[in-house]
């Protein structure tokens, strides 16, 4: 856990911050160790072992926040710091026009450890290089194969969150992933087929549980298969899509526009603003009857399951789309008073200590029907299943999207027939959501994560899961992604 | 208050820097041992809905070790420059190494080179603190109050020691400098952007900008909608720059020698209008041009594509080993520029037109399709229907769909290249254009 000084640098910063007269502040301390394993055409391209410790200090002054942060902890510069945040705050309360006001929460002082059976800056590195090595190799057995690529993810965060309030919260965070690629050749034409483990805080086990050999062979036979796979034709089809899949359109357009900074207007110059403006709150219809999608920032393993968030805010579950309707949003303390609600949902996070906490997309995800993957199929005539993550992109109010996928198959009256390629789908997002008519069981639900979501200026990666079963939407517009389909 | 320079935090300086590595290069058994050095001071206002939102001052250190047994790589960094702490890091470094497999495609570290000496960091940058950024923003703000508007933007500034060194007697180091600008204006449902970085804080033009972008967003609130389709199209700076970027990290010399480029066997021959050259202007006083890159090579001058033809590809050492090059151009100060007689000025572009659409900036591009370089994104923030040399509308949003191979194949006119920053790409010099078509795909809700 932390270190006993880093509670005396606290003490120190917290100390400048209440002698200046402000209202709130609060410090951060973190060390975080990051080893990421690249291989590439079946070489290990680099592994590198990542160290990165600091501390920022934020303050709240006469409603106007300022904050300043090091690399260098010392007990010189810790009240550096502190004086340079007051300071920085007394200048943004020089222009301020609404004062910030927190919305109340209580006093936490807590220990958050992330539970693991294999540490996985344990294993020995060794065994990392031969199973990304080996698994190169099996992509490579494929004929047809001829760029592969395969690494290792680990990350441990341990950080220390005292504020003026009285909260007190020592983390030790863990979270990994693993991933491999094949691209294959044919008459030109070159397709990528992934495998890649969920990001999520879980130990060594995660990637010892996937079989990555399998898994390399599978990708592998299949991205010759797509490759030499007829284009799709435009035009409408059903579309069944898998929970990797989702995961991206969840965070695209549900998560982003569900954050309520956004929708306030914080990220007007950058990120963008949100459809779901405050007055559609709790009566717009955002999708079928079908559509549920629940935030839950205390589901064990998801990456924003760390407890309590930036604020010093405890991790909750709440409703974002019930039956539909749209009916809450992502908050910090700072932006939930604005919409008259006393508590914070706590998605107030930044991507380490340089940087200021920002509202953030919770573990947003699908709600499970009660349809078997199968009974969704079956009731398909012309329709296409797709797996993975592809091209994508919306607009800067999250209404007109567009997503590939990484690996596409036609159906054909209820069954599933051959691969295809190059397909992308349209659509705006009420509409899409509006045409989702079965979701699957809790059996099929799976979870998928992501830990570069950018957001902010300066910018940052945020780090959420989103979990879904499948689901199937009804008519929707598919283009063919090459020349001007 | 200062961001840096003489006053504390120090930013570590070519001594120390030059201490640092031969403290690493001491201590070290490895056969090869390179470390790189960025220290980073910056800052950056934000604001919205016409005040600061977020005000913030981050100092960041991190020195990098890659150590080498027989071929053998390890690399560790640390942001604690303690001897302890960088002992440390070096004994991380070479643990890795000594059970990494060979790499076959490793080289030593390049050897020594007088990189040549750029004005990197301006004076007026390296020390403009909180007060100058929120001086701007301010100034920004209060344009857009009077004109009954909302702004929301950011200011940033930031200035970084940038180092290199080997054991092959290889030493770099310099000092970089940049400031940006960027505002957002809303008038009601429309908006209008305008945004600048440069080397220079004194060079941002925040009250030019800022009229820019209040012109935008108040022209933006008169809106139709046309239908999806093919249009002539006036590209302004940053629309271009926001296309041009992934043509340029479609370059890469390792794909295009497997086969999975873009540009696979098109080395030497046209991939775009004739009249078209792209080439690294490191020395240009408007562009990021570097001293060296991360890898400790010289950033030089060069022709990336000339009059039309790719004559070169972003090459890793091992890559340009492989295919005998012996020089590896570097690509930090794009400058895109075409030949023949330009128009004097956007305004001059749109007067020359009869019907087309005005797009000021791209948002969210991806890339569809590589093989193609098919891309899609949305227009942003001013976006409009010129009709007999005016404008006579804002129009929604569309999202397209094209390749700047296709689009760029023939301009129809072209101003001289200005600045162009893009929230989605580095800056670049590149012109506005007339293109006779482009695909649009759909049309948004605004």
């Amino acid at each position: 856990m932390s270190s006993p000084i880093w509670d005396e640098f606290a003490k120190l910063a917290l100390k400048r911050i209440a002698a200046s007269g402000a209202e709130y502040g609060d410090i951060r301390v973190q060390d975080s160790s990051t080893q990421h394993i690249e291989g590439a055409d079946r070489r290990i391209a680099s592994i590198r072992d990542v160290r990165d410790i600091g501390f920022g200090v934020r303050v709240l002054y006469h409603g106007a926040w300022g904050f300043a942060a090091s690399s260098i902890l010392s007990l010189e510069e810790v009240p550096r710091v502190a004086d340079l945040a007051v300071e920085i705050a007394k200048g943004s309360a020089s222009i301020a026009l609404e004062k910030v006001r927190l919305a109340e929460e209580p006093i936490h002082r807590d220990r958050v450890v992330t539970h693991c059976r294999i540490d996985p800056f344990s294993v020995p590195l060794e065994k990392k290089a031969d199973l990304l090595l080996n698994t190169m190799e099996t992509l490579h057995r494929q004929s047809g194969v001829e760029r592969s690529s395969a690494s290792l993810w680990a990350r441990q965060d341990r950080k220390l969150f005292v504020s003026t309030e009285g909260s007190h919260v020592e983390f030790d965070l863990l979270a990994g992933q693993g991933e491999c690629a094949a691209t294959a050749l044919h008459q030109g034409r070159f397709a990528s087929r992934n495998f890649n483990t969920p990001y999520l805080r879980k130990g060594y086990e995660l990637i010892e549980e996937a079989d990555f050999l399998r898994e390399a062979s599978r990708v592998a036979t299949q991205a010759v298969e797509k490759v030499k796979a007829p284009a799709v034709d435009a035009g409408q089809y059903d579309l069944v899509l898998d929970p990797e899949h989702l995961s991206l359109t969840i965070h695209e357009s549900c998560g982003h526009p569900s954050e309520l900074d956004r929708a306030l207007g914080y990220e007007a110059n950058y990120a963008g603003t949100s459809f779901l403006t405050t007055d559609k709150r709790g009566t717009y219809r955002y999708g079928s009857p079908h559509v549920s999608l629940i935030a839950d920032n205390t589901e064990p393993e998801t990456l924003a399951a760390t407890g309590y968030d930036d604020d010093g805010v405890m991790c909750q579950r709440w409703d974002i789309i019930r039956h539909g309707i749209f009916v809450g949003y992502c908050t910090n303390r700072e932006v939930a008073p604005k919409i008259g609600e006393a508590r914070s949902r706590g998605s107030n996070r930044a991507d380490g200590w340089g940087h200021v906490p920002i509202v953030r997309i919770a573990n947003i995800g699908l709600e499970p029907g009660s349809a078997t993957v199968d009974q969704l199929m079956a009731d398909v005539k012309h329709g296409i299943y797709i797996e993975g993550h592809g091209s994508y992109s919306i607009d800067q109010r999250r209404y007109n999207f567009q997503f590939g996928g990484d690996a596409f198959w036609l159906i054909e009256n209820g069954r599933r027939t051959h691969m295809l390629r190059d397909v992308i789908y349209h659509g705006i997002t009420p509409e899409f959501w509006n045409r989702c008519d079965g979701v699957a069981d809790r059996t099929a639900r799976r979870r998928y994560g992501f830990i570069t979501c950018g957001k902010g200026q300066p910018g940052q990666s945020g780090w959420m899961t989103h979990a879904a079963s499948p689901a199937r939407f009804r008519r929707i517009q598919v283009l063919r992604g090459e020349g001007h389909g | 208050m200062t961001l840096n320079g003489d006053k504390w935090p120090k930013m570590t300086s070519r001594e120390e820097f030059r201490f640092l590595s031969e403290l690493v290069l001491t201590r070290s058994s490895a056969d090869h041992t390179m470390i790189s050095l960025h220290d980073h001071h910056a800052g950056t206002t934000r604001f919205a809905n016409n005040q600061a939102i977020q005000n913030v001052d981050v100092r960041q250190g991190k020195l990098t070790v890659t150590v080498t047994f027989d071929g053998r790589q390890g690399t560790a960094s640390t942001t604690d420059f303690t001897a302890g702490a960088i002992q440390e890091t070096l004994s991380r470094a070479e643990n890795i190494a000594k059970v990494s497999p060979v790499d076959p495609e490793y080289l030593p570290p390049p050897d020594p080179y007088v990189f040549p000496a750029r004005e990197t960091a301006k004076p007026e940058t390296m020390a403009a603190g909180p007060p100058r950024r929120l001086e701007y923003a301010n100034e920004a703000i209060g344009q857009c109050r009077m004109e009954n508007l909302m702004a929301a933007g950011a200011v940033s500034t930031s200035a970084t020691a940038v180092g290199v060194a080997a054991n092959t007697g290889l030493f770099g180091y310099e000092r970089r400098g940049d400031a940006s600008f960027s505002l957002t204006v809303q008038a009601g449902d429309a908006t209008g952007w305008s945004a600048a970085a440069h080397r220079s804080i004194n060079h941002l033009k925040v009250q030019e900008r800022t009229l820019t972008a209040i012109r935008r967003a108040k022209r933006s609130r008169d809106v139709c909608e046309l239908p999806a389709g093919r249009y002539p199209v006036i590209l302004e700076p940053a629309a271009v720059a926001g296309l041009w970027a992934w043509l340029i990290r479609s370059l890469d010399a390792k794909a295009y020698v497997k086969g999975t480029s873009t540009f696979a066997g098109k080395l030497g021959e046209a991939i775009v209008d004739e009249r078209i050259t792209l080439q690294n202007s490191p020395d240009h006083a408007d562009l990021f041009g570097e001293g060296f890159s991360n890898d400790g090579l010289p950033s030089t001058p060069s022709v990336w594509i000339d009059h039309g033809i790719l004559r070169q590809l972003a090459y890793d050492r091992f890559t340009a080993k492989q295919r005998g090059e012996a020089m590896i151009p570097t690509l930090e100060a794009p400058a895109l520029s075409v030949e023949g007689s330009s128009v004097d000025s956007i305004h001059d572009l749109v007067k020359r037109t009869e019907r087309a659409i005005l797009v000021t900036n791209f948002w969210y591009i991806r890339p569809v399709n590589l093989r193609d370089l098919m891309l899609t994104g949305m227009t942003r923030d001013g976006t409009f229907l010129i009709e007999n040399g005016e404008i006579v509308s804002a129009v929604k949003n569309f999202r397209f769909h094209e390749s700047p191979l296709q689009a760029f194949r023939h301009i129809n006119m072209w101003t001289a290249p200005m600045e162009a920053v893009n929230s989605e790409s580095r800056k670049i010099l590149a012109p506005a254009v007339a293109l006779p078509h482009f695909h649009f795909s759909s049309v948004t809700r605004f």
